[in-house]
């Protein structure tokens, strides 16, 4: 995928995540969504389905529970929206 | 009142109304009859007893997915073993935490077995090691056995399950629900001071089976009632809060039930141009029990979904705990919750809850719970122990047939709690008119999405820091919806703003709970009582009133 995208797909995963967060955070790929930047189960699923909306792309439930930074979210949106583009 | 039905006699019956359970996943909605639950209940039994487990054995169920965990829990109490459920873990990153919790709680009950499923059986196995009354790990599947046994028939004072509370890493409690005190609580429920069932009743449900509002209230409520009831995932609500409207919508649902925070997260979630499609019309039971009741938020889900057909008449406020199987006191039905606004003051023991005048800046609104189910009692204790007057604070006491028979092997805890044939509920509460109000927790518990966190325990992790001061730590709910706060005395060797960032993580991987704030206060803020215990009341105050924020920075 093009750089251009990638980072697309970056700041469109870190909107999603300050847009959900209920305090100012500022996310980094390596901030943990749990420890770093305090987002309880309830909210890291509220991100699942901002996600899915943002990218129009469908994340199971049983992935979203293993997914814990944000480089891992990114890496996931990513390949969901390859797939997309592929199908 | 209807004879008591046990668990076979209620599958019995239902398995002749042609109604089940229609579980709804991402894939799509199956149903299954009750006869179908039934007969794959007591292949379960046949495999639970061929596997060497005997009658009175405790088997544990950590078990997500709703049929398997029906048809487990139904098939054990089937074959006499007594099944146990248990908080399963709340994301995986709990796991480590999870794992140990569950060994102790194993142990106390001394289960000799554990269904589970794949992903967490190897964990199980290698408790086994340790712990050598847990004989068995067995997944559903490997108890699926074709065979037939002479099914036993369990009688109305046998234990039916044993329900456990609490995700906390203080031990839980295993409440002992026997066959008539199941049926008399769900008996009460259904009847014409509660719900009032109907035969055209359909329940909709996505709680969790662990916890007594989904298992009894909704999924065994179906199956004694012999109404259909379907259910869905709790993530899947919790991911998109409107598939529970849309759930009610398509089964046209009369009956549902929640906790606060799930009508509050359809206020906050549900986006106005997913309203479309939306008709809440046949929704008469909209259940709120099990946390704290927000009037705001009742209120404002009310005017939010009006325009697809909620009434706020549908509201049924309810008190209940798992140690009175799940309900004791509920609303009156088809009224508009009745709201009490009073002094600050009744959040405090033995105090008088006076209506506050309405431009009180300090007023909190409570929501009635109504009147003590039919055939059950409830009183209000003062701190003397005199029974409370109108309108007067205490401790909230139940008795009755649902009254729990004891926490299975754990009498010192359930001594605490029964006491002259009444239980204690810890809950504080006043009663108004004939109903109850219910003001707070005297035992103080954190509640954040309906989980339950002992303060002492956060704080206990919290003090085991290196820069931390020890027995200065105090950890409390605030906020709307809650979050855990932790304040807390440094004693100076590790930057504050490390420090800050140590606590939250500690407590985000030892509890899987994110901190919504922390606190750090100059040495001798945190005070402490004759005995030694903190001032966690008084901190709390302080922290509400803007007076703690920033005093170390």
């Amino acid at each position: 995928m093009a750089d251009a995208a990638s980072s697309r797909i970056e700041s469109g995963v870190i909107d999603v995540l300050k847009n959900v967060s209920r305090r100012p955070i500022e996310p980094t790929l390596s901030s943990d969504l749990v420890a770093d930047l305090g987002f309880d189960s309830l909210q890291v699923l509220e991100v699942v389905a901002e996600l899915e909306d943002a990218f129009d792309i469908s994340i199971p439930l049983d992935d979203a529970s293993a997914t814990r930074t944000v480089a891992q979210v990114v890496a996931h949106v990513t390949a969901l929206v390859e797939q997309r583009a592929h199908r | 009142m209807p004879t008591p039905k046990t668990l076979a006699d209620a599958l019995d019956a239902g398995s002749n109304t042609g109604v089940g359970y229609t579980f709804v996943g991402e894939g799509g909605a199956r149903t299954r009859s009750y006869a179908e639950i039934g007969r794959a209940a007591r292949q379960i039994a046949v495999g639970l007893r061929g596997s060497g487990l005997e009658r009175g054995d405790v088997a544990a169920l950590v078990i997500g997915d709703a049929e398997q965990f029906l048809t487990t829990l139904i098939g054990a109490a089937l074959a006499g073993v007594v099944p146990a459920s248990l908080y399963p873990p709340s994301t995986t990153a709990d796991l480590p935490r999870f794992f140990d919790t569950t060994a102790s709680v194993l142990a106390a009950a001394e289960a000799r077995a554990v269904i589970t499923v794949s992903a967490f059986a190897p964990g199980f196995r290698s408790l086994g090691s340790q712990h050598p009354h847990l004989e068995f790990v067995f997944t559903p599947d490997d108890l699926d056995s074709p065979a037939a046994i002479d099914e036993w028939r369990p009688s109305l004072d046998d234990v039916a399950f044993i329900q456990y509370t609490s995700g906390s890493t203080s031990m839980p409690k295993g409440v002992i629900v026997t066959h008539r005190s199941l049926a008399a609580n769900i008996e009460a429920i259904h009847g014409p001071s509660g719900l009032d069932v109907a035969p055209d009743d359909v329940g909709v449900s996505w709680l969790p089976l662990y916890h007594d509002m989904g298992l009894v209230g909704m999924s065994l409520g179906g199956l004694y009632s012999g109404r259909p009831v379907t259910l869905m995932p709790p993530e899947m609500f919790v991911k998109r809060p409107v598939e529970w409207l849309r759930a009610i919508t398509r089964y046209r649902a009369t009956v549902s039930y929640a906790p606060n925070f799930a009508y509050d997260l359809c206020v906050r979630r549900v986006k106005d141009r997913d309203l479309e499609g939306l008709d809440l019309s046949t929704w008469r039971v909209a259940g709120c029990g099990a946390e704290p009741i927000n009037a705001a938020t009742l209120h404002a889900f009310a005017d939010k979904f009006a325009r697809v057909g909620f009434r706020p008449e549908s509201f049924l406020p309810s008190y209940g705990l798992a140690e009175h199987v799940l309900a004791a006191s509920v609303s009156v039905r088809q009224r508009a919750p009745r709201v009490d606004f009073v002094s600050a003051d009744a959040l405090s023991d033995s105090r008088l809850a006076a209506p506050a005048h309405p431009d009180d800046d300090a007023g909190i609104r409570l929501v009635s719970c109504g009147r003590p189910l039919p055939g059950h009692a409830l009183r209000i204790v003062a701190e003397d122990g005199s029974g409370a007057g109108e309108r007067e604070v205490g401790e909230i006491a139940l008795a009755g047939p649902s009254v729990m028979r004891g926490y299975y092997k754990d009498p010192e805890s359930t001594a605490e709690v029964l006491r002259d044939g009444w239980l204690y509920t810890g809950d504080l509460g006043y009663v108004s008119e004939g109903e109850l109000f219910v003001c707070g927790r005297v035992k103080e518990l954190i509640v954040i999405n309906g989980r339950k966190y002992h303060p002492h325990d956060l704080e206990w992790s919290v003090e085991q820091l290196t820069g931390v001061r020890r027995g200065r730590v105090v950890a409390f709910g605030a906020g709307e919806p809650a979050r855990a706060v932790i304040v807390a005395e440094p004693t100076g060797t590790v930057p504050a703003a490390s420090l800050a960032v140590q606590i939250r993580r500690t407590v985000s991987e030892q509890f899987g709970l994110p901190l919504g704030d922390v606190v750090l206060v100059s040495g001798g803020t945190i005070g402490r009582t004759t005995s030694g215990k903190v001032r966690r009341g008084a901190v709390q105050a302080s922290y509400l009133q803007g007076e703690l924020a920033g005093a170390v920075d």
